[in-house]
Formats: C-alpha cells, structure tokens, sequence
C-alpha cells in the first residue's frame, strides 16, 4: 500500500472538508461561542462582554422551556420504546409467515417516504372532532367524540395525538432495520434451537433478541437522539401555533428557533445558542448513558 | 434405537421448475447402537437424508420409524435426536455450560438435574474446564465437542452428525474422529454421521452406506464394501489411491488388458470394464509374466512403494486418467525406466459390466 | 425449507392454525393503520364541500361522487391580500423550486461522497483514520446548532435580505448540503469490497488513480450511488426549516414549508378539503419515486441501519 498519497487524498477530500469546515466544524464551535456573549447583535456583529452562564440561566429560568423540556421528554420516553418494542414484534411476525411478507413491508414502509409536514397536517384531519376518523371510530365503541387538538382540547388528548402521530412515522425504519438483522441471522441457530425444543417465545427471546441486540441498540439511541430533536411532528400536526393554547406542545428545538427569530434583537441569538447547547449535553449525557449501561447486555 | 426409512423420498424444485430427486425412494435400515457412515460425493442426497431423519425436512413420500414408533409426522423436536451441525450452530451469546443447558431448559428438566447432567456432559467431551467460556474463545475441535456434548445431553434416541470433521485441520480430524468413536462406544447410541470423505468413513464406522444421486448404492460393513463393491461406482469411491480402471475383454475364459491377460474367469467372452487395485499388482520376480509394463514414476514411502505407469490414450484402455498406479512391496527396489512383470491378485480385480454393474 | 408439520397431536395442529391466522390479523391491522392517513387524504381531498360537511364524516365515497373542486381551487388566483394574483397553492412553483434544489444538492453532494470515499476507502494517508473518526462523530450532534451560525453565515454572505434574489436562495437553500458524511461512510464500504487486485491490476496497466475511480469503481460501486442519489433527492422535500429560515418570498418555498405556509396565511376556517388535496399533490411525487425505486430505496435504507 502506498503511503506517499497525502497530498492527493487531501486533494480528494477537500471539497467535502471546506464545506464542512464553513458549515459543521466551524459553526460547532461558533455555537459556544455565542453562548457566552453578552448583548450580542448577530447582524453588526458586536457584543457587549462575555459571560459564562448568564445566557443558560435565563434559559433555565423560562416557563416555556420547562414546558418545552416537559414535552421534548414525554415524547421521546414515551414513543421511542413504545415504537421499538411495536417494530421488533411486527419484524418477527414478518418472518414467520411465508407468504405476503414482500407486500407487507413495503407497505409499512411507505411513512417513511412522505414528508412530516403533509402526513401531520392529514393527522389533524383525521383527529379533528368533528371530521376526523378517530372519532368515527371511537363513536363504534359508543365512545363520545373527543376534542383530540382543537380549540377546547387539553394536552393528554394533544400528546395522545402527537405521540400516535409520532409512533406512526418512526415505524418504518425500525421494521426494515430490524427485519434487515433478522436476516442477518444464521439459519442454523434456528434449526439448532428447533433441535433443542426451544418454543417460538424462547426463540424469540433467548435468540432472536440477544442476537439482534446491537442493532436494537443502535435504533434506540439513534431514535432517542432523533425524538429529543422533534419538531417537524409538531409543527406537521398542530401548525406554528404549536398547540391549543399557543404553544403548549413546543418542544427544546421549537424553543430554541424561536429565538432564532429574533435574530436582530440583541442577546436573543446566545439565548438560541445556550438552549440548543443544553439539548446537545442532555442527548449526549443519555446516548452515553445508555451505552453504558447496555455494554453488559449486547452480545457482538 | 433402529431407524428404518421405507421408500424416503425428498424431491426439491428448483426455480426453472426442474425437479431434483435428492432422496430416490430408499429403503434403509440403520441398526440400533451402531456407528453408521452415510458416504458419497456432494448432491448425492446424503445431507437431505440426515435432516430427513431429523425432522427439518419434510418428505415427500415414506415413512421414518425410529423403532416401533412412526416418527414420519413429528417436529424435530418431537423425534428425540441430537443434532450436531456441520458448523456446530453454537449459540454465540451463550457460554459453553448455557449451550449444553439450553435442551434441557427447554424440555423442563429440574434444575439441579439439569445442572449435574450438564456437567457430566462436559466431562464425556473432555470440556469440564471450559464451561464459562464462550464459543469463539474455543478451538475448532472444542467447539464441536460442544455441538456433541450440547446433542448428547437431552439422552436422544439417536444422534445425528453432519459432515463432523470437514471443517477441522488434518491433525484434529484424526484425533476427532477417534473421539467420536469412543463416545458413541460409552453411549451406545445409535449415531448417523455424513460425510464426503471416504477413509474418514471406512476407519470408524460399523456400517457404510455409499450413496449417490438420492439412490443407495451399497452398504455394507466397510471391509465388505471395499472388497466386494456391487458397482463401479462404489469401487471407484472407496480406496486411495483410486482403483485403476480399464477397458477389457474376456477371450476364452481370460481377462484380457491390451493384449495381456489378467486373470482367469469362468464368464462368457464379451466386452467389459474392469477395476484393478493398485494393491492388486504384485512383482513377478520370475519374469515371466506376460504382463509387463516400463515403470515411469517411484515414489517410495519406505512402508512401500507405489509405481505409477503412464500410459498414452491410443495404446491403451486405462478409463479415464493418463497413468495407473501399483503399490508393491518396497523390497523390490525398482527404478524408474526399468520393465517390470506383474501378477494380479485375482481377489483384487473386478468386473464390470460396460454399465458399470458387477458381474 | 419451510415445511409444515401434520402432528400426531390435533391440539398442537389447531395451535398453529390459530397463530398463524393471528400473526396475519396482527400485519393486516397494522397495515391498515399505516394506510388510514393515506386513504383519509386522498378521500378528503375528493369530497366536495357538501360532503365534509357530514357529521359524522362519510368512510366512503363513491367514484360518482368524487368531486376535483378543492384541486381546482388550488390553482385559483388569489384574489386580494399579499398574494394577490397568484395561485392559492402555487404547487408547481414549489415544486418546481423542490426539483431544483433536489438537483443542484444532489450533484453537489454525489460529487463530494465519491471524491472523499474514495480518500477514505482507497488511498492510504496520514491522519485517515483520525479524520474519519471525527467525520463520524459530527453524525451525533443536533443539526440545530450548525443551523444557528449557518443562518447567520448566509446573512453575512448578504444571501438573506429584503430584495432577495432568486439565485441568493437557491444559493442559501443548496450550498450546505452539498456534502454528507452518512452518505460518504456508506458509499466508503461499498468501495472498499472492490478488491485490492482489481487496483494492482490497473495500476499495472498504467491507469491513475483518478482513472481508476472513474472507470472502475464508479461502475462497479454504481448500485450504492444510485441509491444514494436517490435518497438524497427524496431529502429535499422533507425540508422544513431550512428553507423556511433563509426563503424570504413566499415564491421561493419548497414544498413542505410551501404547505404549511399556504394555509396559514389564509383568513378563516381551515378548508380540509383544500388541506388535502395540497397535501396529496405534495406526497404524490414521492410516492412514484418510491414505487419505482423501491429496492434500492429500501436496500440503502437498510444497509444504512446495519452497518451503523
């Protein structure tokens, strides 16, 4: 192997790394940076001082961002196990049927080929309280129709919708990454086990999962990591009001590109900065956590 | 426990709808606590016979007994039968004492029991030090004692093999095979075991049964089968080096090669294919035997010596290959270039008719 | 290999009857939950306004009575307001906007993938493997923090201002996403199953290593890029705050944010008639992309998940 190509593999590799020095690395360490300016005016570029928590305190001191925090984390504890434990069941089931299973799976896949912004929108339709078909159907079980999301709705029936919508996307992805890893497996350990008298609960449990277990842990720190960054869900399906009342059902992300938009007001910017850099400690402290704690489990 | 198949016959279609007959309609029956030896070359419906007998395949036509019971309808895990898998199928996940203890948890064994069996187990394979292991931390050899141990312990009816030393080196396959021997002779359960390899059969099992395109074509006890093969066929299979095979014609009660006679026969004169061991010639010191050939090549291994004579196609009927081989005894101390006069050991030579049946 | 058993026993038989007819209700159920926004989008979309009306709302109708009026409606002119003159749901002009950036991103973004994979998969360098290291763990962060500075960059680039031009947004809207480090992992080990021998051989033949990547790998690599540049088109019209950031007129819009925004700025009752029938048009295309490139869509989206 040559080992003169420095110069030419740089070469290669610089389109990529310009624009990832202007748009990821750079901005990375502009994000905490800004955070600890005082009275920053992004659009002259001046400050008025630094300071080390004074942006995060504030944040911290905000209602909304409790009630951000509140939602952000409803959201991903509940949907994401809920979601995964739903796939892993649903892949299992695909594999044990001989026929149709092409047809089934491209059917569960198609959520993951629509935009969140349409599917929510058509999720407010369907939970509307008067035209909506969650109702049709409750009103079968002699259920009285709910306000699920409109004007006299409260948060349960809100994050009941949003966490159906929610479970409704995440899907697709889970069902084809878990169906993938099951076919990973070796035939044999099936044979082997149908040897040994194992029941299909067994297999499921003492080999199924053990072996798919590093996948199952790949999906679940990708997907908390994707549900604590939630937005386009709710923006999807309750509009920029985000909720009834007014935005009720943010969540950290709406939180921060809220201060976003007040970009040309000062100090508003570190604001944005301090909140998005929580969440990004908050993801991190849980994807470690969950390594952590999973390094005895997941056989490789 | 004996296992009878009675007209066993798995057909597999391929995807342009051709139909394979992997298992012809055999008719076979394995005695109770032998060591038997399914032998044959790739495709030859060996494999599909063993997971026939398993119950991981359904057959298409006949019946299994494995004693009185009609096991022909039952789910493997129904049978009775340890399985050892030609790539073990150890449970990664599990340590070594987890693999072993995995049938009986599943067949509700008490857990003390489960325990003392599990270890005594270990002990019959020789692994009672590496329980808390897990299988890639093993050799090749030490996984398959696991696949033994781990069949072994639910006490099965019979014990099934698939092609057991094919993946391990040379120098473990003998050793194995030793192993696997004495521990079917402790058990005395009736064990099946497939493979390609035709010393690896003949040297440990009871019975060999030689099979080729779904259809049994002998069995036998090894020796039996070797000296007395029913077909080309087998006698080509069993024996190393191969048996020399050649074009011949019986005239006025002698087997004649080229010209030469061979032997003697009280068959009628015709045309025939005739199979001749290498160990079948002997040096005619005399020097007066009409058969003779110049010797090309000597490879001596001091045990004795093997002459290789090449032949070209138009001057000869050799079947098949380009040089025969004898094997003689060392003494005679033969040189390459030199002629040498050959008698041939009449129990050692076979005919065949010219589609390959015994005659 | 999937064979049934006839037992000897009739309880274990009718026991796998039943949960196999389980299993199916259990896929039937869930594929029917998956398809009811689809459907309830599509319907929505035909009913004419007398049949929304109906309370409770009708499950079905019939072909008799679908009615296109809410499509039509769509196309409409605006009649007075900021928009006036315009279309009430400009659908092709965000579409035709979605298409573009789709373009200009992909290319961008394929040109960069097979460059760097290639550094990474093929040539040998100090630092590879450090670098590709910190590439990797830049796929972990929240994509709201590059966003912040990155707006602000676009600002200063004077991309973002009152007299926005046509190619300042396309500009704002593209150039970011012109490279991609999950695509660029992903296409790394699509090369690196190319073999070594393959290289020497070429090498030996005089071939550069430019040539070789060029008339080698890319051929040979050509299902993961197609896969790729599949993939990546569809990105562009699940877009939402991007392009809601840095587009400053409503005609700039790409779809999704088109979507939401058309029907915030309308006065009065939400029209779900008209919701959805914009709503259908913007999940169409995908659709077809999904039908046609099934496979290959599903095979990277996959492939993705296990190697990760």
């Amino acid at each position: 192997m040559e080992t003169k190509n420095n110069w030419k593999a740089w070469l290669y590799l610089a389109p990529m790394l310009l624009l990832m020095s202007v748009f990821t690395f750079y901005p990375l360490f502009n994000a905490f940076i800004i955070s600890f300016y005082k009275g920053y005016r992004p659009l002259n570029g001046t400050i008025e001082g630094y300071t080390l928590l004074e942006n995060y305190l504030v944040i911290l001191n905000r209602p909304q961002f409790w009630v951000a925090m509140k939602n952000t984390f409803v959201i991903t504890f509940v949907s994401v196990p809920i979601s995964i434990i739903v796939s892993l069941l649903i892949a299992v089931a695909l594999k044990s049927i001989p026929k149709f299973s092409k047809i089934f799976q491209t059917i569960f896949f198609l959520p993951y080929v629509t935009n969140s912004i349409a599917v929510g929108m058509t999720f407010a339709v369907i939970f509307s309280r008067d035209y909506g078909f969650v109702n049709v159907v409750l009103g079968w079980f002699g259920i009285d129709a709910i306000d699920w999301i409109g004007g006299t709705s409260n948060w349960w029936s809100q994050m009941a919708a949003l966490l159906v919508f929610v479970i409704w996307e995440s899907l697709a992805f889970k069902i084809l990454v878990f169906t993938s890893g099951m076919q990973n497996i070796d035939k044999q350990y099936y044979d082997a086990a149908k040897i040994d008298s194992a029941s299909k609960w067994t297999v499921f449990r003492r080999i199924t999962v053990p072996l798919l277990s590093p996948i199952i842990l790949y999906i679940s720190i990708t997907s908390m990591i994707g549900a604590l960054k939630s937005y386009n869900s709710v923006i999807g399906l309750f509009g920029a009001k985000m909720g009834s009342p007014a935005d009720s059902m943010m969540t950290v992300v709406a939180f921060v590109y809220r201060y976003r938009e007040k970009f040309a007001s000062k100090g508003y910017y570190s604001y944005a900065a301090a909140a998005a850099i929580i969440l990004f400690l908050i993801t991190l402290v849980f994807s470690l956590i969950q390594s952590a704690v999973s390094k005895k489990r997941i056989h490789y | 426990m004996e296992i009878r198949m009675v007209n066993l016959t798995k057909i597999f279609t391929s995807k342009n709808r051709k139909e394979v007959h992997a298992v012809d309609h055999v008719d076979l029956t394995i005695p109770a606590g032998k060591l038997i030896g399914l032998l044959g070359p790739s495709g030859c419906g060996k494999s599909t016979t063993l997971y026939l007998i398993a119950g991981l395949l359904k057959q298409n036509e006949g019946q299994i007994y494995f004693g009185d019971d009609e096991v022909s309808e039952m789910p493997p895990e129904k049978r009775g039968i340890g399985l050892v898998f030609q790539n073990y199928a150890l449970y990664p996940h599990f340590t070594v004492r987890e693999n072993i203890l995995f049938p009986l948890q599943n067949l509700r064994v008490p857990k003390e029991e489960a325990k003392q069996r599990t270890y005594e187990m270990a002990k019959l394979v020789g692994l009672e030090e590496m329980l808390d292991r897990k299988p890639k931390e093993l050799s090749g050899g030490q996984q398959q004692r696991v696949a033994i141990a781990r069949a072994l312990v639910k006490k099965p009816r019979v014990l099934l093999l698939d092609e057991p030393l094919s993946n391990l080196d040379a120098r473990l396959r003998l050793q194995t095979r030793e192993e696997i021997k004495r521990i079917q002779r402790e058990t005395g359960i009736t064990t099946v075991f497939v493979t390609h390899d035709q010393e690896e059969a003949m040297s440990i099992s009871d019975e060999i049964v030689v099979m080729k395109d779904g259809v049994i074509q002998q069995k036998g006890h090894p020796q039996d089968v070797y000296d007395h093969p029913d077909n080309l066929f087998v006698a080509k299979f069993l024996g190393s080096p191969q048996i020399n095979v050649f074009d011949a014609s019986i005239e006025n009660k002698k087997v004649v090669i080229d010209g030469m006679p061979v032997g003697d026969t009280e068959l009628p004169d015709q045309k025939l294919i005739v199979g001749i061991r290498p160990e079948g010639f002997a040096v005619d010191k005399t020097k007066k035997s009409p058969l003779k050939f110049e010797i090309d090549l000597v490879e001596t291994i001091g045990r004795d010596t093997t002459l290789v004579i090449e032949v070209t196609a138009e001057e000869s009927s050799l079947l098949d290959k380009k040089t025969f081989k004898a094997i003689v005894e060392a003494e005679n101390r033969i040189q390459p270039k030199d002629v040498v006069h050959f008698i041939v050991k009449p129990e050692k030579m076979h005919l065949f008719d010219l589609q390959g049946k015994r005659l | 290999m999937s064979d049934t058993f006839n037992t000897d026993t009739k309880a274990y038989r009718a026991k796998k009857i039943i949960r196999s007819v389980l299993t199916y209700a259990f896929l039937f159920l869930i594929a029917v939950i998956v398809l009811i926004p689809f459907y309830w989008m599509i319907l929505t979309s035909l009913k004419s306004q007398t049949l929304i009306e109906e309370i409770p709302p009708l499950l079905f109708i019939k072909p008799s009575q679908w009615d296109i009026g809410n499509y039509r409606s769509l196309f409409a002119l605006v009649e007075s307001g900021m928009r006036e003159g315009e279309p009430l749901f400009p659908f092709f002009t965000y579409l035709r906007n979605t298409v573009v950036v789709s373009i200009i991103t992909t290319i961008g973004t394929t040109i960069t993938t097979i460059l760097a994979a290639f550094a990474f998969s093929r040539l040998n360098f100090k630092g590879r493997d450090l670098v590709f290291a910190i590439l990797l763990s830049t796929m972990m962060i929240p994509g709201e923090i590059f966003i912040l500075t990155n707006f602000l960059t676009i600002v200063k680039l004077n991309l973002y201002s009152e007299n926005q031009t046509y190619v300042q947004v396309l500009t704002a809207l593209t150039v970011p996403f012109m490279t991609s480090v999950f695509y660029t992992f992903y296409l790394r080990q699509a090369f690196k199953q190319i073999p070594n021998e393959l290289y020497y051989a070429a090498k030996v033949d005089g071939t550069t290593d430019f040539g070789y990547l060029l008339r080698v790998m890319i051929p040979v690599a050509s299902p993961t890029i197609f896969t790729i540049i599949i993939l990546n088109s569809m990105g562009a019209w699940s877009a939402y705050v991007w392009p809601e950031m840095v587009t400053m007129q409503d005609s700039f819009r790409l779809v999704s944010n088109g979507l939401r925004g058309a029907f915030t700025d309308t006065t009065g009752r939400t029209d779900f008639g008209q919701q959805m029938a914009a709503t259908t048009l913007v999940t169409l295309p995908l659709l077809i992309l999904f039908f046609t490139f099934r496979k290959q869509i599903m095979r990277g989206v996959s492939r993705s998940g296990i190697k990760g």
